[in-house]
């Protein structure tokens, strides 16, 4: 999500470096830090407390996502639920998807769609009183600033107004880093449906930004 | 840079860092994990008929290709004696590991069994799966790193991680009354790998699937599956029959049915295909105690009466666990009469 966020640990569960290493009892070893997450979550199958490591994973992810979304006063207790949910349905997860973002990214979107009033007022409230707005900064920064917070106020306010549905693809791909695959797979919907409906926001987002910066480029 | 970029700057400006207070959300997540198991009872019979197919069909029908196509070094006796028309108890267990090794390896577990009875003649074929959740009396095992395993109530499935194939013999025959004389260990890539080798598996469905859990996406009629799709096949629960557990068992049935059918025809159609079959069955498939050559040709050749169609699928009777609901344990009499071909001499 952010270039300095917490990356996850693309680390694949492989041969083993030492075949005839000793069977240890599941139920009490430690979770080995390279398996990826469909094998944390198998394992927490048989022993729940494995399931910790999913959220030592991911939590920071989802909670920059959540708190760019909702705030970060919602966030906190929705990253909570997200993984109490996960949790208990950790045995419907398929274990062929090594990474198990998609499915935290879609758990969390649900939860989120309960807060869609929330979520828009958290976007119309930028246009009032901007959070990191511009004005901390030297002088020369804060007048650049002025224009590119306008445009972003201008862009929170389309976010604002975008169908849920449209707006949870959008900020899947562009705040949450996911492909149009893994978008389909969190929403559980058709990937022809994730390419409709983000192509209806884009060109809903890009009118906004028209208004205020002609210059922006086409994607 | 693209039309997201706005976006994405304005994703950053909205950003918080995780607080510290974040630790509170793991507490309630432990405090979940620590809660008496409200687990949701799913014997997970999935792979348990598509393994077992394709171990008997690796094990039994495909080596005499081999054999055929030049390798004259299995000369060496059977340690089975001669094993071609004798009735033989097969363990089927279907590991997850992903490595070639699944047998020494911590996390290995063997998410199926399967007992395979191949009654003399190998006329008919009795395959019994053995639910995972299934409580049992271990036995003291000695682990590969030479300690032992106390004995003790635990479920049926942890007996192959505490203590490999030899524990989960063991096990099944302190359990099932039943004696193992021969266990396969198949693992989850192996299963795909060889469906691949085969050329995939025609399946007919009713009406169309979506499943995005298992990935599975399919119009309504025939498909041909490879690998994967045959594993999302055999996985699928969503979307398709009635959704249950039961539904999910016929229809693995079949899958075994028609790969079993698939192996048979390719033995004839396609010698070197077959081969490739065969090889891959080699890779991911072990046997213990270690059949040699000599041995899986006899059983191989044995093999050609038997007719796919006519082999019969069950489930261990069980009951739940009087002290909790979410275990099972086994249903003696029942189990006595589903057991008994085993037992015959």
């Amino acid at each position: 999500m952010n270039p300095g966020g917490p990356g996850r640990q693309d680390t694949v569960d492989n041969e083993p470096a030492t075949p005839g290493k000793a069977v240890v009892s599941t139920m009490t070893a430690p979770p080995a830090v390279t398996a990826d997450d469909a094998e944390l979550i198998r394992r927490s199958h048989d022993d729940p407390e494995t399931f910790a490591a999913l959220f030592d994973r991911y939590s920071g992810m989802l909670y920059r996502y959540v708190s760019r979304r909702l705030g970060p006063e919602t966030a906190e207790d929705l990253v909570g639920d997200t993984f109490l949910a996960a949790f208990g349905g950790r045995h419907r997860y398929d274990l062929s998807h090594p990474d198990a973002r998609p499915w935290l990214f879609g758990i969390a979107t649900k939860i989120m769609a309960r807060h869609h009033r929330r979520e828009a007022a958290h976007y119309r409230a930028l246009r009032r009183s901007p959070v990191d707005g511009p004005d901390d900064g030297p002088a020369d920064r804060v007048a650049a600033g002025v224009a590119a917070w306008e445009s972003r106020a201008e862009l929170a306010g389309a976010l604002a107004a975008l169908p849920r549905r449209d707006r949870d693809v959008l900020l899947l791909v562009a705040w949450g880093d996911l492909s149009y695959e893994e978008v389909a797979s969190a929403l559980s919907i058709p990937v022809g449906t994730v390419r409709s409906r983000l192509n209806r926001a884009r060109r809903k987002v890009r009118a906004a930004l028209g208004g205020v910066d002609p210059t922006a480029e086409e994607g | 840079m693209d039309d997201l970029s706005p976006l994405r700057d304005l994703g950053r400006a909205l950003e918080h860092d995780p607080p510290p207070s974040l630790a509170r959300q793991r507490s309630r997540l432990t405090d979940a994990a620590h809660a008496p198991r409200r687990r949701r009872l799913r014997p997970r019979g999935w792979t348990a008929l598509a393994l077992a197919a394709c171990a008997v069909a690796a094990l039994l029908i495909v080596p005499s290709v081999l054999l055929r196509s030049g390798g004259h070094h299995g000369r060496a006796l059977s340690p089975l004696g001669r094993v071609d028309d004798r009735p033989l108890n097969v363990l089927v267990l279907g590991s997850d590991a992903r490595g070639a090794d699944a047998v020494h390896r911590d996390s290995a577990r063997s998410d199926t069994m399967a007992l395979v009875r191949l009654p003399a003649g190998r006329a008919r074929v009795t395959v019994v799966s053995l639910p995972r959740d299934l409580v049992v009396q271990l036995p003291a095992c000695v682990r590969p790193d030479g300690r032992k395993t106390r004995p003790g109530p635990g479920l049926i499935n942890s007996a192959y991680s505490m203590g490999g194939v030899s524990c989960a013999i063991k096990t099944v025959e302190a359990v099932t009354s039943v004696r193992v004389d021969q266990a396969v260990v198949v693992n989850f890539k192996g299963f795909a790998h060889m469906v691949d080798v085969l050329g995939g598996v025609t399946v007919t469905l009713p009406k169309s699937v979506n499943d995005p859990a298992s990935g599975l996406h399919l119009s309504a009629g025939k498909h041909k599956l490879d690998g994967k799709g045959a594993l999302a096949y055999a996985r699928v629960r969503h979307g398709m029959g009635d959704g249950s557990d039961l539904d999910r068992i016929k229809r693995q049935q079949r899958l075994m049915a028609d790969l079993y059918g698939e192996a048979l025809h390719m033995l004839t159609s396609n010698p070197i295909r077959f081969a490739q079959f065969l090889k891959a069955g080699a890779d991911s498939v072990k046997t213990v105690p270690g059949l040699d050559l000599a041995g899986m040709k006899a059983l191989a050749e044995s093999f050609k009466r038997t007719d796919p169609s006519k082999a019969h699928y069950t489930t261990l009777p069980y009951r739940f666990s009087p002290k909790d609901p979410n275990r099972l344990v086994v249903n003696e009499p029942a189990a006595a009469r589903v057991l008994a071909p085993f037992k015959q001499p």
